[in-house]
This record gives C-alpha cells, sequence and structure tokens, in this order.
C-alpha cells in the first residue's frame, strides 16, 4: 500500500460542493487533494451533441444509475411508500452535469422552521450567515437572475440577466398578473450572457441532457477549472472505500481503489467528505471501525437518516396556439413563492415554488400521451408544441424513518456494498403536495388552457437527495456542527447536501455550493488546528 | 432521463427475468445509422419491421417506424444487450403463431388492420414485458430518427433541430414586472439573531500560509 501525506486538505467528491470548496482553500493558498470516484465527462458523447439526444438521454446518460451503470456507478434501491427514483452522476462536477441550472436561494424562515412552524428543525445558522457566501458562489457560476424580488431579502445585483420569457413564460406572466399574484424570472446556473470565457447560452434548452458549448454552469466547467489552476490535484476514478482515522480519533486521509483496481491511501490533516445524499453516508457507514462501529461521525445514530427529497410534480397545460415550447432554457420562464411561506389557513407547515417550463421533448411527449397503432399521430399533434409545464417543488420535512442504508446484496465494481433507500410522504407532505398541484393547475388554467393534467405525486424524482448527515448544534441530534465539522471528528468535515437539516422548497444547489465556500473559509481560518502547513 | 415518466425502475432488477428498462443503459445505439440485422434472420426481422410500423404508422408526411430503421435498432440494442434476446424472439415467435392461426399468413402479410387487431390481443395477454420493451424501443428509433424530426418541423412547426443549431437569446423585458416590483415583501423577515461565529466572507488572497 502506497502512503502519501500530500496536501493540506483531502477533498473525497469532486461535485458541486467539493469543487467548491476545492477552488476556495486553492484560492487561499492551501495544498488540495481532491479523490472523484468517477471521471470526466466525455463532451462528445453528451447527448445534446447529437441529434438523438433524447434517446442517449434515456441510455448511457440517463439519470438512474441503476439504468446509466457507469464503472464509477453503485447499485441504489428504493424502497418504503413512497419510493424514491435516484437521479445523480458520479462524475467530475457530481449531479450538476446532468441539472437543469435552477439556482435558488433559501429564504430566511428555512432556517428556522422549527421556531417559526414548529416542523423539523432550526438550521445551525441564519440566512445571513450565508448571504455572503451566496454571493461569491454566484459570481464563480455567473448566475442569471435578477435583483429585487420582493419574495426574498435585498441582494446585489446579479452577474447575468434572466433567460427571456419566451411564448411560455408570456403565457405564465399573464395568467400571475390575472390572479395577482407574486412572480420573478428564474434564477438559473446559465450564462445568459458570454462569463469568464465561457458562451451565452443561445436557447438549446432539455439542460438536463448535456450543455455541449457550456453555457450550462456545471461544476467541470465553473470551480474545476479555477481549481486546477490553483493548483489542486484532482484524482479521477478514485473509489475510497474508507476515511481512515488514527488512534487519536482524528482523520488521517481515506483508502481509495485506483482505476486498476489497487488500494492506495491518500492523507492530509483535514478529510472533506463531499459524496452527496447517498454517497456521503455510504462512506461513513463503510468507514466504520471498533471505536465507530455504526459507521464514522455517528454517535448519533443520524448517518443515513431524515432523507429528504422534496414534494415534486409538473402541471402541464395544453393551449390551443403554438407556444414554441422547443425555444429556450428548460428550466425557467419564471417562478413564483407566492405560496412559499407558511400559511395555517392552507392545512399544512411550509410551502413551495411554482417554476415555468416549456414544452416536452418529442420522444418524452410520445410516450407520455401517444398511445400506438392507428390514432398515433393524431394524438401527438393535438400536443406537440401546444402544452407547456410548470415543476412545483415543495418542502419534504425530515423524518428518520426516510433513509439511507448499505446493500450487501448489490455491490459496486470494486466490491462495496450499494445503497437503499426508504422513503415515504408523510401527512404534511401529503396535503402540501395536493395544494400545490391544485394551484400549478389553477395557474395553468388562468393562463388560458384548453385542459391540464398533472403528474401527481409518483413517481419521486431524486434529483434533490439531502439530510442524511445533518448539520445541528447538539451532537446527539445531529452529525455536523454549523461548519460542517462532525461531531465526533474534529478535522472532519461534511459539505453535501446531507448536511441540509430541512430541505427548503427549492433546488439546493445553490445552498450547497454556498455551505461549502463558508466552510473552505472556517478550515483555512483555523488551519492552525489543522497544522495545514 | 430526469423528466422521463416512462423509465424510472423504482426497484433494482431483481425480477427472475432481465428489466429492459434498466438493461438500456448498456446499450448506446445511434440512431438513424445504416444497419442490417445481426441477431434477427430474415423471416424474424421482416416480422418486426411489421411490428414496429403498426406500432407507428406512417401519416401526415411523415415514415412508419419500419421505414426509418426501427426493427434494426431494437436488433443493434439486443445485440448489446444479450438478456433481452430471449423475450424478443419469444414474442416474434409467438406473434407469429397466431399470424399463423388466426389469418393463415404470415405477420407481416396481413392488412394493417389486422397487424393492429393481432397486436392488441397480443399485448393485453403478454406478461412477459416484450410488448412494452419493443413499443419503447420504437417510439426511440421513430423520435431519435432525423427524418422524422424534419417532418415534425414542416408539419407542425416544433424545431427538433433546435438543441443542435440554437439560436440569439433575446434580452428579458424587464417592463413585466412593473406591477410585482411595487408589491410588499413577501418573506418572513427575522428578528437580527447572533451570527454562529466570527467568518465574514471576503474575496480569496493567496499568499496567506504562515
Amino acid at each position: 500500500m502506497t502512503q502519501e501525506q500530500d496536501a493540506d486538505v483531502l477533498v473525497i467528491g469532486s461535485g458541486a460542493s467539493g469543487a467548491a470548496l476545492s477552488k476556495r482553500l486553492s484560492d487561499h493558498g492551501a495544498k488540495v487533494l481532491c479523490l472523484e470516484q468517477g471521471d470526466w465527462v466525455d463532451r462528445a458523447r453528451l447527448p445534446k451533441s447529437h441529434v438523438d439526444w433524447e434517446v442517449r438521454g434515456r441510455r448511457h446518460w440517463a439519470a438512474n444509475p441503476n439504468v446509466r451503470r457507469w464503472p464509477a456507478d453503485y447499485p441504489v434501491g428504493s424502497e418504503g411508500q413512497d419510493p424514491v427514483d435516484v437521479y445523480m452522476y458520479n462524475a467530475v462536477g457530481g449531479s450538476q452535469v446532468g441539472f437543469a441550472g435552477n439556482y435558488w436561494r433559501m429564504a430566511p424562515s428555512d432556517f428556522r422552521v422549527q421556531t417559526l412552524d414548529g416542523v423539523g428543525v432550526d438550521w445551525p445558522l441564519t440566512y445571513g450567515d450565508l448571504a455572503p457566501y451566496y454571493a461569491i458562489n454566484d459570481a464563480e457560476v455567473g448566475v442569471a437572475g435578477l435583483a429585487g424580488d420582493p419574495c426574498g431579502p435585498e441582494r446585489e445585483p446579479l452577474p447575468n440577466p434572466p433567460a427571456p420569457l419566451g411564448r411560455p413564460g408570456e403565457l405564465l406572466v399573464n395568467a400571475y398578473e390575472k390572479l395577482g399574484w407574486y412572480w420573478w424570472p428564474t434564477e438559473q446556473a446559465i450564462t445568459t450572457k458570454a462569463y469568464r470565457g465561457r458562451p451565452a447560452c443561445d436557447n438549446r434548452g432539455w439542460c438536463t441532457f448535456g450543455c455541449p458549448q457550456g453555457s450550462l454552469s456545471t461544476a467541470d466547467l465553473t470551480y474545476w477549472p479555477g481549481a486546477l489552476q490553483n493548483g489542486v490535484e484532482l484524482r479521477t476514478n478514485a473509489r475510497v472505500r474508507e476515511v481512515v482515522v488514527g488512534p487519536d480519533g482524528r482523520a488521517v486521509g481515506a483508502r481509495y481503489y485506483d482505476q486498476d483496481g489497487v488500494i492506495r491511501e491518500a492523507r492530509a490533516p483535514v478529510v472533506v467528505v463531499a459524496c452527496g445524499g447517498l454517497g456521503t453516508p455510504r462512506l461513513l457507514m463503510l468507514s466504520s471501525s471498533s471505536a465507530h462501529p455504526d459507521g464514522l461521525a455517528n454517535s448519533s445514530g443520524l448517518v443515513g437518516k431524515n432523507l429528504m427529497v422534496h414534494v415534486q410534480s409538473f402541471a402541464v397545460g395544453l393551449f390551443d396556439d403554438p407556444v414554441d415550447g422547443w425555444n429556450g432554457t428548460w428550466g425557467g420562464t419564471v417562478s413564483t413563492r407566492q405560496f412559499y411561506e407558511t400559511d395555517p389557513a392552507r392545512g399544512y407547515a411550509r410551502g413551495f415554488i411554482m417554476s415555468g417550463c416549456r414544452g416536452w421533448s418529442p420522444l418524452n411527449l410520445a410516450l407520455q400521451i401517444a398511445p400506438w397503432g392507428s390514432g398515433h399521430h393524431a394524438a401527438f399533434d393535438a400536443h406537440i408544441n401546444h402544452e407547456i409545464s410548470i415543476y412545483m417543488c415543495g418542502e419534504d420535512l425530515p423524518e428518520e424513518s426516510n433513509r439511507v442504508e448499505l446493500d450487501w446484496n448489490h455491490m459496486d465494481g470494486f466490491g462495496m456494498p450499494g445503497v437503499r433507500t426508504y422513503h415515504a410522504l408523510n401527512e404534511n407532505s401529503l396535503r402540501l403536495g395536493k395544494d400545490m398541484i391544485a394551484h400549478g393547475r389553477q395557474v395553468l388554467d388562468a393562463a388560458g388552457a384548453v385542459s391540464v393534467r398533472d403528474f401527481g405525486l409518483a413517481p419521486i424524482w431524486g434529483w434533490h437527495l439531502l439530510g442524511t448527515a445533518r448539520m445541528g448544534t447538539d451532537p446527539k441530534t445531529s452529525v455536523a456542527d454549523s461548519f460542517n465539522r462532525a461531531h465526533d471528528v474534529p478535522n472532519l468535515f461534511i459539505v453535501d447536501g446531507s448536511s441540509m437539516p430541512t430541505s427548503a422548497g427549492v433546488n439546493p444547489s445553490a445552498t450547497i455550493q454556498a455551505l461549502a465556500l463558508r466552510c473552505a473559509d472556517h478550515i483555512w481560518e483555523r488551519r492552525r488546528d489543522w497544522t495545514v502547513s | 432521463m430526469a423528466y422521463d415518466r416512462k423509465q424510472g425502475g423504482h426497484q433494482i432488477a431483481q425480477a427472475n427475468r432481465p428489466d429492459y428498462r434498466l438493461e438500456v443503459g448498456r446499450a448506446e445505439v445511434p440512431v438513424g445509422e445504416a444497419r442490417g440485422f445481426a441477431v434477427l434472420d430474415p423471416a424474424r426481422a421482416a416480422t418486426l419491421r411489421a411490428w414496429s410500423a403498426t406500432l407507428i404508422p406512417a401519416g401526415d408526411g411523415r415514415p412508419d417506424a419500419g421505414e426509418v430503421g426501427a426493427a434494426e435498432y431494437i436488433d443493434a440494442t439486443v445485440l448489446k444487450v444479450p438478456s433481452l434476446r430471449p423475450a424478443l424472439l419469444h414474442a416474434l415467435d409467438a406473434l407469429e403463431r397466431a399470424a399463423a392461426a388466426k389469418a393463415h399468413r404470415p405477420f407481416a402479410e396481413c392488412p394493417v388492420d389486422e397487424r393492429e387487431r393481432m397486436l392488441r390481443e397480443f399485448q393485453a395477454a403478454d406478461d412477459s414485458d416484450a410488448f412494452s420493451m419493443i413499443s419503447d424501443f420504437t417510439y426511440e428509433a421513430y423520435y431519435g430518427h432525423p427524418r422524422v424530426l424534419a417532418a415534425l418541423e414542416t408539419e407542425t412547426g416544433w424545431r427538433g433541430t433546435a438543441p443542435m443549431t440554437g439560436s440569439e437569446m433575446a434580452p428579458f423585458d424587464e417592463n413585466a414586472l412593473a406591477r410585482v416590483r411595487k408589491l410588499p415583501p413577501r418573506y418572513r423577515i427575522l428578528p437580527p439573531k447572533q451570527t454562529v461565529g466570527p467568518i465574514r466572507a471576503k474575496p480569496a488572497r493567496k499568499g496567506m500560509h504562515k
């Protein structure tokens, strides 16, 4: 076994948070080594580099790792009353390589849900603590949007302007104006003008199928080029088997299989786990030892618990006139936080956002609504380019019974166990979801749709995998402290979505990356504690 | 893919037979490439071509699925995923047996309405998942094909080439926000609370090593 002591900070995982943290630390001057179990995405194989992009998106680019089965993927099982259809990527950039770019800040109340609404738990930090890091992240990512939204605190101007409304957005704006509701252009991690060497978005749409021109702000394009330029060492195809802890209880590094399957060890005075809502609890549980029999950093018993995925659905409106649904960024026309804050009159705690999208692409639409046989084309033609959709996302409160466990019956390609998720929507989520869908339908009715359909609350889309190693002030009820440091291991940090105590009701990427930047500054400020060089 | 309502398998495949929805991740088969048959013999190939053409027939200036190589695409898929071959072969043979018994001729030689009727009967009785597999793969081959996408643009205005070609992004019209800008704040403004640590974000500066 080769032993190394070659970095100030060892980061495990190169996704949204690992990339942001590595870049920030290296900006300060720290020496960073990052281990990534996957590889760089071959941009020539991005689905949207090809005219049959929809088909490629269902096969080698499938967001479900059980379908895609890239070499770095591990099996993910789904059980429970409302099983999660897990969507994640194991690659440089992590799951951002397949995201739509919806990029929200949480609201101040999201950090105080127990105090304000008597549900979930409070975060151990405030919106004010995180706001400066949201701003730094906005600049790094090149977020598109517009300051001044009355549904959020005042903020600095965004680096890029919002994407245009397009016909779908105009229809939704007309509806919101008719209803008298709040609305605002959706913030997106998309460069709507040329920004820091990346080109302006040119409306190719269907962002989750890859952005060949690089306007979608995935971590492999935003943080990693600068991090590498700073000297960060990124080792790909490095599947970490366990975090190694010394006799003094401090993490000393990690053991990993290199691309040839040979075990290696990397050492550093600070170790950061950034493997996502499933990968982080998986690694912590795999790192059990006599000192940590239930998994590393798990004296609370909460590693893997409180899995949250958001309450989500789509409502789809059918319109008489064409809607140019093929034109523009997929995940962003306009959004509303009209129902984001708790209103007891609605009969549930917390709230949701609604975000306008465009139409459905041909294959996806045909699979949804066009039956085979003689009636196929008539059914298809009645919908194609005549539909717009609204994505709805609500808060999924933490429940210990919603969890991630190791699955020793299904192994990855290196003999390490997969995971199995268990998830059920609680009563609050069911009520929220029902109300959310009703309001989505209301908007489309107001927009003039001749009919509206919705997707209900199943399947549970597992894009946002959160809460499985949560932050908190009490080591008995949380895994990490307010700066993402594990309560049980003084030099171990957990900085991905697993650290989020509650899910809020918005897409989490911006928050995950802001938390990582804040953690990076904390590590740097306290570097004497870690004997960073 | 992410917004796909037809794909998401909620379980790791544990059934006795392979689940094509999971297995296809290993079959990267470009649509529209000229190819012949590698797995199917000529008779079964003819049956599959007629099958796919019945699922998506010609119409409104659009070809049927057989014309754009759906059968060859399915063949290429099972070439890469051998575990799916038994379901395909058994389904084709079962359909031919039904055609022989009911129409006294090969399925491919039956008129389209008779083919559709036989396929509906097959679908109703199919407990092997083969019908769904052939149907899904046929849809993929059809709606990924450049000839079909070109026809869609002509017939429906849907620009299937937009993801490849793009277009210049227009500016956002802020005038539309005039009413909303005048609305009062709609978020809970919380009382000031002490922050949890001394850190104040500032631009990172290099050369801070002790």
